[in-house]
């Protein structure tokens, strides 16, 4: 079983944490290696803190010479242009390994629905561009449900959604939108993955660690002892992610 | 796997280790209004030990912490069921002193269910230094008992100084730090150093990286004890993080087993 951790970053935040942060790429290398995970889609913390264009720099920068890790991009509004166009942006991002795209609309004060973000929202979806969302961090659950209500055949990887199993939150959303994935990071509910697996399969549920905020190892042997079958843990586990992300067209 | 060790190649093989059993000392059991529980009945719950070797669980019904119409009753009947596998805490709810009276009065009568008491004071919202806790901590006190308290960092109800309060005043019973002071790690350690007869207990710490690594440097493993909230948290979680925080396998025998062990002996034959 290979693990593909889709929600881990890193670089130094520009408050005090709780948890010890990744300053560098080696750093979660390092704990890949450590607790066995392979690869790793990873962002930058100063995209959120600083702002996305600084932390996207950073982290193409990071990741350059790291081929196990790959890359997680920002993106705000682009009226003010403050990004080339989408089609520019989006070669930019093949060139730096960069596969998937982070949006925190709440901190980065925008609107993330068609008024604001069409331009880029329209081409992701039709490229399968996966967006990922931390419902703990930037965006929150009425973000992601009036989201999805505009643009439901986004590739949306819902992450971070709280240790209080959500269920009641994003089983409406897995029901209804046919591209709609949750992270396991903060997925600690005993039962919660055999429970998800019964009623939706193994294909919409996708490994995802939380480092460094959270233990890298700590859903990885939540999946590797769940009561499901081995298929099921390894879809989980990486190949999920592994096939949206061959999917980007 | 994660980490090298024999018994880290154990976990990861099998799911558990018979030379390293877990006592869960935070859990509870029932719906609750907030959460989708899989596995909430005492059978479930009991499933959920089985697969990751936890040998006996500690908990409070929700029932008894959020239902005053039911109160402990919930508790002593699953205990009665399960004997080899659970313990329960005795729910003290300070709205309810006529409640907690009697409860207190008929403590001895279960003496083969209850280890203590169990505070939800940021819930029930009446700090843990109210003088309606007073004739239970004052009978744990006297009895040598356990006292799991929910802790948070900066809560006015069970913050670090109230805790402090406590800690300084009780000094016999066995005072269990629900979640550690939740985020005031600096305060939970200090507290440990200090008071001889506190435990930093680790439910929600699975959770937040840094803390495990933290309190095993600076308060010592020997007054660490594992617990997930059961049916809240997988313990297989639990333990992964355990190994992912770079512990020696000493460490985590006590964490695991050995404090819960000496704790639990005079109640547990």
């Amino acid at each position: 079983m290979n693990f593909f951790d889709c929600n881990a970053f890193i670089g130094l935040p520009a408050r005090r944490t709780l948890y010890p942060p990744a300053p560098a790429a080696q750093d979660i290398l390092d704990e890949m290696d450590f607790c066995g995970v392979d690869r790793a889609l990873v962002w930058h913390i100063a995209q959120f803190d600083a702002s996305p264009h600084t932390g996207n720099a950073l982290l193409a920068q990071a990741i350059h010479s790291h081929p196990r890790l790959t890359g997680c991009w920002s993106i705000l509004p682009n009226q003010a242009h403050e990004f080339p166009p989408c089609e520019v942006f989006l070669e930019e991002m093949r060139q730096a390994r960069v596969a998937a795209l982070r949006a925190f609309p709440n901190d980065h004060h925008f609107l993330l629905n068609a008024v604001a973000m069409g331009s880029w929202l329209e081409p992701m979806v039709a490229h399968r561009l996966p967006l990922l969302l931390s419902v703990e961090r930037g965006a929150n659950w009425p973000i992601v449900y009036d989201l999805l209500a505009e643009f439901p055949d986004l590739v949306c990887v819902i992450c971070d959604h709280g240790c209080w199993g959500e269920d009641r939150r994003f089983r409406p959303l897995i029901e209804r939108y046919p591209h709609v994935y949750v992270d396991t990071a903060k997925y600690l509910l005993d039962g919660g993955i055999e429970a998800f697996v019964a009623d939706y399969g193994p294909g919409r549920m996708l490994f995802g660690s939380g480092f460094p905020v959270s233990y890298l190892g700590g859903m990885m042997l939540a999946i590797q002892h769940a009561r499901i079958s081995d298929e099921a843990k390894a879809a989980i586990a990486g190949k999920n992610l592994e096939r949206i992300l061959r999917e980007v067209c | 796997m994660i980490g090298t060790s024999d018994l880290a190649r154990e976990f990861w093989e099998q799911g558990k280790s018979a030379a390293c059993p877990i006592y869960d000392m935070h859990g509870h059991m029932g719906p609750w209004a907030a959460i989708y529980f899989p596995r909430s009945q005492p059978e479930q719950m009991i499933g959920s030990m089985d697969e990751c070797g936890v040998k006996m669980l500690v908990f409070s019904h929700h029932q008894a912490l959020m239902a005053p119409d039911i109160g402990n009753r919930a508790s002593i009947e699953a205990v009665r069921r399960f004997p080899t596998r659970l313990r329960a805490y005795c729910v003290i709810n300070p709205n309810y002193p006529a409640q907690a009276e009697a409860d207190l009065a008929s403590f001895e009568q279960h003496q083969e269910v209850f280890v203590g008491f169990k505070f939800l004071a940021d819930y029930h919202q009446v700090a843990i230094t109210d003088e309606r806790y007073r004739p239970a901590l004052e009978y744990a006190d006297r009895q040598g008992l356990l006292v799991l308290m929910h802790t948070w960092g900066g809560s006015p109800y069970d913050g670090a100084a109230q805790v402090r309060r406590l800690a300084e005043r009780y000094t016999n019973a066995k005072l269990l730090l629900g979640h550690s002071c939740h985020g005031e790690w600096e305060a939970a350690v200090a507290l440990a150093n200090e008071f001889p007869n506190l435990f930093l207990e680790l439910t929600a710490i699975f959770d937040d990286r840094g803390g495990l690594e933290k309190f095993a440097a600076e308060a010592g493993s020997q007054r660490m004890l594992f617990g997930t909230d059961l049916p809240w948290f997988d313990p297989h979680q639990a333990v992964g993080a355990l190994f992912s925080a770079h512990l020696n396998d000493e460490e985590i025998h006590n964490i695991c087993h050995r404090n819960a062990e000496k704790l639990l002996a005079p109640f547990v034959r």
